[in-house]
């Protein structure tokens, strides 16, 4: 097995910047790449597994997904250096968190190294289905409401990184894991043209050239990061918690319209409706209605309408 | 109080959009019909359409007899012929919104000629097939789509023919905008059916529906609810899978738009050069007006 | 833009154009504003002129997949209010039969030109025939009025084209033009008669509030108002057997009270709607009774035999369906004989029979695609007056 040569090895040049001299010192560099289906989180693992290999390490890429195609919890784990035992990352020894989602994010801190890990982030949010398990309009989404500033009080190096409007702005949302390598890549010591080589390897032909923007893009913004007062990073993206709207739920339900076919009764999320004696379909447990209208939505027969109304806030005022 | 409820289908209300003295209407319980009737209203409800101005031409069929219940101009027309019936209307009167309810039998069958060739004119009309795999009105026969192995009145040994892929079909015909959406979905059903009605030509939506009492009966598909539910993830075999032993629906059968090009729309195209042509002869008379001559 | 497609001034020079030419003409008249239609010989040249006359006037002019597509446009367009013409022969007319029975039923007004060719199926395309006379009344399924004008002549269809759109307008009903390949390929000298603005029918639309309109409503005439799509009125249009209101039922009462306006609503309007040719039938000893161009070739022998002292008189209905009897009845008075030449086996020789029963009818049948001469006329007749001598 071929070993980098230890050539620069009193190289803890700048800050905590993990390189691969802490790689050559027997322990392995551990990345940790975590994101939400149809992101990219495996593109971005494999190269840099790909270019870390190119470099003659040993590097072991173990990975979790197709829970869903899209919008389920994806993560990779990179280890790489002279020798790679295991081919996950133990809690706690992560060198880099790179996070192609806020929550995501979020949910592995633990596996960051407590004193050097670096947390690279998109503020980009995706709500998750059980995030909204309450379905009453208005209620507040069970997604995390830490801002970055919170965050970082945690983290040794923290970067929040608005990266898919970034990408947006360069023409393809798409390339926001991309702008994510380019931040990554500074945490690391390959080569830029290195990273570069990988990534043409990995993204279609005909996005190279803005997979390549994206990239640079993500370095420079790392590099002018650490330069600025590390409250202007990145905008606070505090969830707005809406306060619950007080409205009751009224169901208006033509009963001669009604032919018993008993779809919302089976499909109501809250399983609050049945039918009666006659067959007719009525609301059996009004406090537990949302208002979803889903059984308004998929009645056949027209024959209920979902009515919100509003009623007045319980001493607050209007 | 600072939040307000974020609710777009409060402000639409069906029975705006209905004849209500028609209702109830005489689709069986749980036809999907029913739902997809409400997602094309809900899209006129939100392009602020003019009730007067919208012309909803059907055929024959449970499909066919949507038309009724809609207060606009409405016309039940011929088998197979609504696609025909409201090309004329809508060359005679582009002013008019028009609207083709149509199901997979009328559609694909008997007017299978009139679809490709609405297809290929591109004249402005939005076509809503909405396909529940069988002719429901007579009783429950193989229809076009109708999907391998099912059972039917005509196929009591379960359907061998491969069935038809509508959007692809329309899509190789050259219509415009090409979608395909089901019926569970309804607000995504909506999108879809007011992306075509704004399209600027002609729009194929294809509306994947159940028959409950009839299909689903003969097939042991369960009730109402759990044909709905279906939908979500077992979706019938698209026609040009090299595998025919999917019994259901398969769930690669994409929807959403599907297709949608930039062509010229036919009756637009046919009255400029009209007025063209009017707008020459005009200029020649003048001209030997002018000369004094005849 | 060819000379030949302007559109003729009233009371312009005289003017040699096809009988086809001439029913592209009156169409536009009449104010026909749209046209759809599939090519079939010997029709084809009604489209072709009105492509290129349509877009003269606002109209609109379209060539559809089928001839079943045609005539649903044709309807279609009728719906919208706009004055349709849709023209074709024998198969195509076949195919459009239901769609015809759907505008008969739903009471939308339209013109069908239907140029015969010997039949059956493919038949003869470029021959002639009078084997729909039949077909024109009868061809769609179920119980339905009809009107169905032939004319003989190329002035004639001009004039019948415009009369059959009158009619359509007027009474809410399909009106067939009829006549044979013969006269509409023939090419006559024509000196159009100034139609004036009357003749222009409009149909007869709702006006008063929505909610006291019934679209299907009986009313003094039997011919219930239209509404125009647009207007505010947003009815319902089926072919399923529909109420006054215009939804469908099959309430016995209502059924019997709606379809049975529909089969009558012509009757007490016959004065308008019979047309008809009688020549010489005052003292005729053998009438013939015929259309078209067995009409024009009957003319000529009645010349020949009057000559001869042979009293010949000639019935030709112009309006065919319905049949002018109380008119055939008049002109058979004093009719030892009837003699019905026709390019067929026999059909309109049915309808005489039926109407004069107890005359002795004969009937002259051919169906060779050769039109029947007036000199053959003129011996049977000849013959038949003999035979029948007192």
């Amino acid at each position: 097995m071929s070993r980098p040569n230890a050539s620069n090895s009193s190289a803890v040049s700048e800050e905590l910047r993990p390189t691969a001299a802490a790689a050559k010192a027997r322990e392995p560099m551990n990345v940790l790449i975590v994101g939400v289906g149809g992101q990219g989180v495996i593109m971005v693992s494999k190269a840099l597994a790909s270019l870390a290999q190119s470099k003659g390490f040993e590097v072991k890429q173990s990975e979790v997904h197709g829970m869903a195609k899209r919008g389920g919890t994806v993560f990779s784990h990179v280890r790489f250096g002279p020798q790679v035992w295991s081919p996950t990352i133990p809690k706690g020894e992560a060198d880099i968190l790179v996070a192609l989602e806020w929550a995501e994010g979020l949910r592995w801190l633990a596996y960051l190294k407590p004193d050097s890990g670096i947390f690279i982030c998109d503020t980009k949010r995706i709500v998750p289905p059980f995030a909204c398990l309450n379905r009453r309009p208005g209620a507040p989404l069970r997604y995390s409401r830490e801002t970055p500033a919170e965050v970082r009080e945690h983290v040794a190096q923290a970067y929040a990184i608005d990266a898919t409007r970034m990408a947006e702005e360069l023409g393809n949302e798409r390339a926001a894991n991309v702008v994510l390598i380019g931040a990554l890549s500074t945490a690391l010591d390959f080569p830029a043209e290195d990273w570069e080589k990988s990534l043409a390897q990995f993204v279609p032909k005909k996005t190279i050239a803005v997979n390549l923007d994206a990239f640079r893009l993500g370095r420079s913004w790392i590099a002018e990061a650490r330069t600025r007062v590390i409250e202007a990073e990145a905008p606070a993206t505090r969830i707005p918690v809406p306060a619950e709207s007080p409205y009751s739920v009224r169901l208006e339900i033509t009963q001669e319209w009604c032919k018993s076919c008993d779809i919302c009764v089976k499909l109501c999320p809250e399983r609050c409706l049945r039918l009666n004696a006659e067959r007719i379909v009525e609301l059996a447990q009004p406090d537990k209605c949302t208002g979803c209208r889903l059984c308004e939505l998929l009645c056949p027969d027209f024959a209920i309408r979902v009515h919100l109304d509003r009623v007045a806030a319980r001493g607050a005022p209007a | 109080m600072s939040s307000t409820i974020v609710d777009s289908a409060a402000e639409f209300d069906v029975r705006d959009y209905l004849r209500k003295e028609m209702m109830p209407h005489f689709l069986c319980p749980g036809c999907g019909h029913g739902i997809a009737l409400r997602a094309l209203l809900w899209a006129v409800h939100e392009l602020g359409m003019d009730k007067d101005k919208l012309a909803v031409v059907s055929g024959i069929g449970c499909a066919g007899r949507l038309s009724a219940y809609i207060d606009a101009n409405t016309f039940h027309v011929t088998h197979g012929r609504p696609l025909a019936y409201a090309t004329g209307l809508a060359l005679a009167r582009p002013d008019l919104h028009v609207v083709v309810i149509t199901g997979d039998g009328d559609c694909l069958a008997i007017g299978g000629n009139h679809l490709i060739h609405a297809c290929r004119r591109n004249l402005k009309l939005t076509c809503l097939m909405l396909n529940n795999e069988v002719y429901g009105m007579t009783g429950g026969q193989v229809s076009p789509t109708t999907s391998e192995t099912r059972l039917t009145t005509t196929t009591p040994l379960g359907n061998s023919e491969p069935n038809f892929d509508a959007c692809a079909l329309a899509a190789a015909a050259g219509a415009s905008f090409v979608g395909r959406e089901v019926t569970h979905h309804v607000p995504k059903l909506k999108e879809l059916i007011r992306a075509g009605l704004a399209h600027p030509g002609f729009a194929f939506v294809e509306v994947l529906s159940d028959c409950t009492e009839i299909f689903g009966r003969k097939n042991e598909l369960g009730s109402s609810a759990e044909m709905v539910l279906r939908q979500k993830s077992e979706l019938r075999p698209s026609a040009y899978r090299d595998t025919v032993n999917t019994p259901f629906r398969s769930n690669d059968l994409p929807t959403g738009v599907l297709s949608k090009r930039d062509r010229p729309e036919y009756g637009a195209a046919y009255r400029k050069a009209a007025a063209a042509q009017r707008a020459d002869a005009a200029a020649k008379d003048g001209a030997r007006t002018g000369k004094g001559e005849f | 833009m060819n000379a030949v497609d302007k559109l003729p001034a009233p009371g312009a020079a005289l003017r040699l154009v096809s009988g086809n030419h001439a029913c592209a003409l009156g169409a536009v008249a009449a104010g026909c504003r749209f046209f759809a239609g599939y090519p079939i010989t010997p029709s084809s040249e009604i489209a072709e002129r009105l492509s290129r006359l349509l877009p003269q006037v606002g109209g609109v002019f379209v060539q559809m997949e089928d001839e079943i597509a045609s005539i649903a446009a044709v309807i279609g367009a009728s719906m919208g209010g706009v004055k349709a013409l849709t023209a074709t022969s024998g198969p195509g007319f076949s195919l459009k039969q239901e769609n015809i029975g759907y505008a008969a039923g739903a009471e939308v007004p339209c013109v069908i030109v239907n140029v015969m060719r010997g039949g059956p199926s493919t038949g003869m395309p470029t021959r002639p025939s009078q084997s729909d006379i039949m077909q024109t009344r009868w061809g769609s399924h179920g119980d339905y009025p009809m009107i169905v004008l032939a004319p003989a002549s190329v002035r004639e269809i001009y004039t019948e084209t415009v009369r059959a759109f009158d009619l359509a307008e007027t009474f809410r009903t399909p009106v067939v033009l009829l006549y044979d390949q013969v006269i509409a390929q023939l090419t006559e000298t024509v000196e159009f008669p100034d139609i004036g603005d009357d003749a222009r029918a409009e149909r007869k639309w709702a006006s008063g509030p929505r909610e006291a309109y019934q679209p299907y409503a009986a009313n003094e005439d039997g011919i219930p108002a239209m509404s125009r799509p647009g207007g505010g009125y947003r009815v319902h249009t089926t072919g399923l057997t529909h109420s006054e209101s215009g939804f469908p039922t099959q309430n016995p009462e209502a059924v019997a009270r709606n379809l049975g306006r529909l089969l009558t609503k012509f009757e007490r309007h016959r004065d308008v709607i019979d047309s008809w040719q009688a020549l010489d039938c005052d003292d005729a000893d053998v009438l013939i009774v015929a259309i078209g161009i067995s009409a024009r070739a009957a003319t000529r022998a009645l010349a020949t035999a009057r000559a001869k002292g042979v009293r010949l008189g000639l019935f030709r209905p112009v309006t065919l369906w319905p049949f002018p009897e109380t008119a055939l009845r008049a002109a058979a008075k004093t009719a030892r004989a009837v003699l019905v030449p026709e390019m067929n086996a026999g059909q309109l020789e049915l309808e005489v029979q039926r109407i004069l029963g107890g005359k002795r009818v004969y009937a002259m049948h051919r169906y060779d695609g050769e039109p029947i001469t007036p000199a053959d006329i003129a011996a049977r007749a000849q013959a038949l007056a003999q035979e029948t001598a007192i």
